[in-house]
């Protein structure tokens, strides 16, 4: 062995013109292959961080009517299945020691209505209880106008994102109730746009559910105004609503009504009209009136016979808020529960209770941002894979030709006593030391990049650059794990660089040495 | 003793849409000990009756016993080793190893049998390379070496690990004439001390004189003397 990297070594060092080529290459393709491990590590974490961390969860529970795995932002508006069974599946929930936390959520789409608006827009409701959503995901979004919403208090949060959008398609700017100075500045052509848009300090949403087809116009208090961490422009289509007004919202029962949807027969009782809708409902606390806006320029639509109007700061305490319609229940694992193992375990334990729900992990549930996600990944890997197939190549020509120009000295060599393994040893030595110095320098060079580069707090505003970075910020992770990989994939490189220079080097003979001479 | 023993060699070679008969039917043995010259014009068959002898090159038809074992039966690896531990080479054109300075072109063989501690490798490399005077060049590289001086670190690698055979092509061809002398006799002295046989082929006249026997070879035949 010490003879053969001997002779690597200086043979390396008589032909340094070439070693420097395969060596920049190693380098290069260490340091690339580093840092393309970084910023694949550092976008799964990003992703992780910022849609499980911060918008639902592990993984997430649907009924399983519900025909599409996508529950984020499913193709034309499709309706996501109720849930009706929440305790149900609460009980089941809680005995799952794997399970850390868990929320459910009402999520569906609503139109904007708006009386001066031909082309009604539309918005993704998120029904919750805004007190346990914020325990679920207490650091994924600031409030930057207006307040938290009050315990049971029906009202609106509206991210920047979609307050953008209802000015942009619906010329309609909210503003949070009570007012106070914002965190952060509007926009120069809302400001100078002012007198020609609707000001309002509320919304009036008319829910979209396939089977439901409501007519049910709810007017929504709008309390506060977010902007969420990263990927604003994907989470900042959800206007969080309270879960009561959400579920009036898209004509499911509200919680003291026990019940899954309107029927339709109630439905078109409903679409009949009248001011005294209540007794239909019984001791349900919903008020229904004409409706009234607080906005600066109420709109004409207000005087819908049919509109809720949800009255300021006024708790909705129904029975029980948890024996309503839910959609989705959102769940966070404990800290190192392999997802696979949980999925598999809740998904039993729920086929086991008779729920109809099931369970699916974050990147289905996210449909088109995880897939958006496993691409970018999965077209980096293959880039990072091209990168070391070029570099192989590369290295195969260079050491191939290398092979054939010491056919004096390798023929020579086997004349002497040299079996074909101590032939192959040496170029694969002459590889190995390579790899070891110009790679291990690229992969160093590669670490101290990636660690640098969340130095330069490069940003992005734009969705998919955002998701390659897993959040707003380009933060490239390495971890112990990816530095191995980075050494296997090294390693890859100098065995599959070395093993055809090596079949040729082996294959020289004596007589080829001589014929040669 | 015979160290070596041929029968029946025929060598053949394509070239192109032609077959070339190298060796046509070659019976020749050298016993242990002798200083044998392969004499021949180009294009004899000189060097491939060497080449088959060293085990190079391989026999298309006949036998060929080196020390008693039939060579045309071996595999690769018997081949290898038996060229190790039996066989020295001299080649024309030097052939060192050029990364290695000279005590380590000698003591290469040896490090390959891994038979001898580096004590003792580097003993016998010292010796050879005093026996052929170039004690002072044992760091040198081959490139810092004269012709002459290379040729002689080849025949201290040809014999650091006590061959039975040292085959040398046309040792003194790329020589001028005086150093090609001191090689054939260093060559000479060699045979004379260590008993090894030393076969070596040569198509020049002045270097025959050394030779205690010659072997006469054309068109791929033995010539009777």
């Amino acid at each position: 062995m010490r003879l053969i990297l001997l002779i690597a070594w200086r043979n390396i060092l008589r032909h340094r013109g070439k070693s420097l080529v395969i060596g920049a290459i190693l380098f290069l393709g260490a340091l690339l292959m580093t840092v393309g491990n970084g910023v694949i590590s550092g976008m799964a974490a990003g992703v992780e961080k910022n849609i499980v961390n911060g918008f639902m969860g592990d993984l997430v529970l649907i009924s399983d009517k519900q025909k599409s795995d996508n529950i984020l932002f499913e193709m034309m508006g499709a309706a996501i299945e109720p849930v009706s069974n929440y305790k149900a599946i609460k009980e089941i929930l809680q005995k799952q020691e794997f399970v850390d936390r868990f929320l459910p959520v009402g999520k569906n789409l609503a139109m904007v209505l708006k009386e001066d608006e031909a082309t009604p827009s539309g918005a993704y409701l998120l029904g919750v209880d805004f007190s346990d959503y914020r325990k679920m995901f207490p650091d994924n979004f600031k409030l930057i106008e207006g307040r938290w919403p009050r315990p049971g208090e029906r009202s609106l949060l509206a991210p920047a994102f979609a307050r953008q959008q209802f000015y942009d398609f619906a010329n309609l700017w909210l503003v949070p109730e009570g007012g106070g100075k914002p965190l952060e500045p509007w926009p120069k052509e809302v400001v100078g746009n002012l007198k020609n848009v609707t000001v309002s300090t509320n919304i009036v949403m008319m829910g979209m559910a396939s089977d439901v087809n409501t007519t049910t116009d709810i007017r929504f208090p709008v309390v506060g105004v977010v902007k969420f961490g990263a990927l604003n422009k994907i989470f900042g289509h959800f206007c969080l609503v309270d879960i009561e007004s959400y579920r009036e919202c898209l004509g499911y029962f509200t919680a003291s009504n026990k019940a899954v949807e309107v029927p339709k027969e109630e439905k078109r009782l409903l679409d009949m009209g009248g001011n005294d809708l209540d007794s239909l409902f019984g001791s349900a606390p919903l008020v229904v009136s004409n409706a009234r806006s607080s906005g600066s320029k109420p709109p004409s639509g207000a005087t819908s016979p049919l509109t809720l109007s949800l009255s300021k700061g006024e708790p909705s305490a129904p029975a029980n808020v948890e024996d309503g319609v839910y959609n989705l229940v959102f769940i966070k694992l404990k800290p190192g529960v392999p997802y696979r193992e949980a999925l598999s375990r809740l998904n039993r334990a729920l086929a086991d209770g008779k729920t109809g729900i099931r369970a699916i992990p974050w990147n289905k549930a996210s449909g088109p941002i995880g897939s958006m996600a496993l691409i970018i990944k999965s077209a980096l890997f293959i880039f990072v894979t091209l990168l070391f197939c070029v570099a192989i190549i590369i290295i195969v020509n260079t050491l191939t030709m290398a092979a054939l120009e010491r056919t004096s000295e390798l023929g020579m060599m086997r004349a002497v006593g040299a079996r074909k393994s101590f032939i192959g040893g040496m170029f694969l030595g002459e590889t190995a030391i390579l790899s070891a110095l110009f790679g291990g320098a690229g992969l160093l060079t590669g670490i101290l990049a990636v660690k640098l580069i969340p130095l330069f707090k490069i940003t992005s505003d734009n969705d998919m650059v955002q998701i390659l970075y897993g959040g707003d910020v380009f933060h490239p992770l390495l971890a112990a794990p990816d530095i191995v990989l980075s050494l296997f994939q090294l390693a890859a490189v100098t065995v599959f660089a070395a093993v055809y220079p090596m079949s040729v080097a082996r294959g020289i003979t004596p007589l080829d040495a001589i014929s040669k001479d | 003793m015979n160290i070596i023993e041929i029968r029946g060699l025929k060598k053949d070679y394509p070239l192109g849409d032609t077959l070339v008969n190298a060796l046509r039917g070659v019976d020749v043995t050298v016993e242990s000990g002798e200083f044998m010259s392969i004499v021949g014009p180009s294009g004899s068959g000189k060097t491939t009756l060497l080449n088959v002898i060293g085990c190079i090159d391989f026999a298309t038809e006949g036998s060929v016993q080196i020390g008693g074992r039939e060579i045309t039966a071996m595999n690769d690896r018997q081949i290898t080793d038996l060229r190790l531990h039996k066989i020295g080479f001299i080649f024309q054109t030097f052939n060192l190893i050029p990364v290695l300075d000279v005590v380590e072109n000698v003591e290469f063989p040896l490090l390959l049998m891994k038979s001898l501690s580096r004590s003792e490798i580097r003993k016998r490399a010292d010796r050879l390379i005093a026996e052929v005077g170039l004690q002072s060049f044992a760091k040198h590289r081959p490139s810092e070496l004269s012709g002459g001086q290379r040729q002689r670190v080849a025949i201290a690698r040809a014999l650091v690990t006590n061959p039975d055979i040292v085959l040398a092509d046309e040792p003194t061809a790329n020589l001028d004439s005086v150093t090609g002398a001191s090689i054939l006799e260093l060559m000479k002295d060699m045979n004379t001390q260590e008993k090894t046989t030393f076969v070596f082929s040569t198509h020049d006249a002045n270097v025959l004189k050394y030779a205690r026997r010659i072997v006469k070879i054309h068109d791929g035949l033995i010539s009777p003397n």
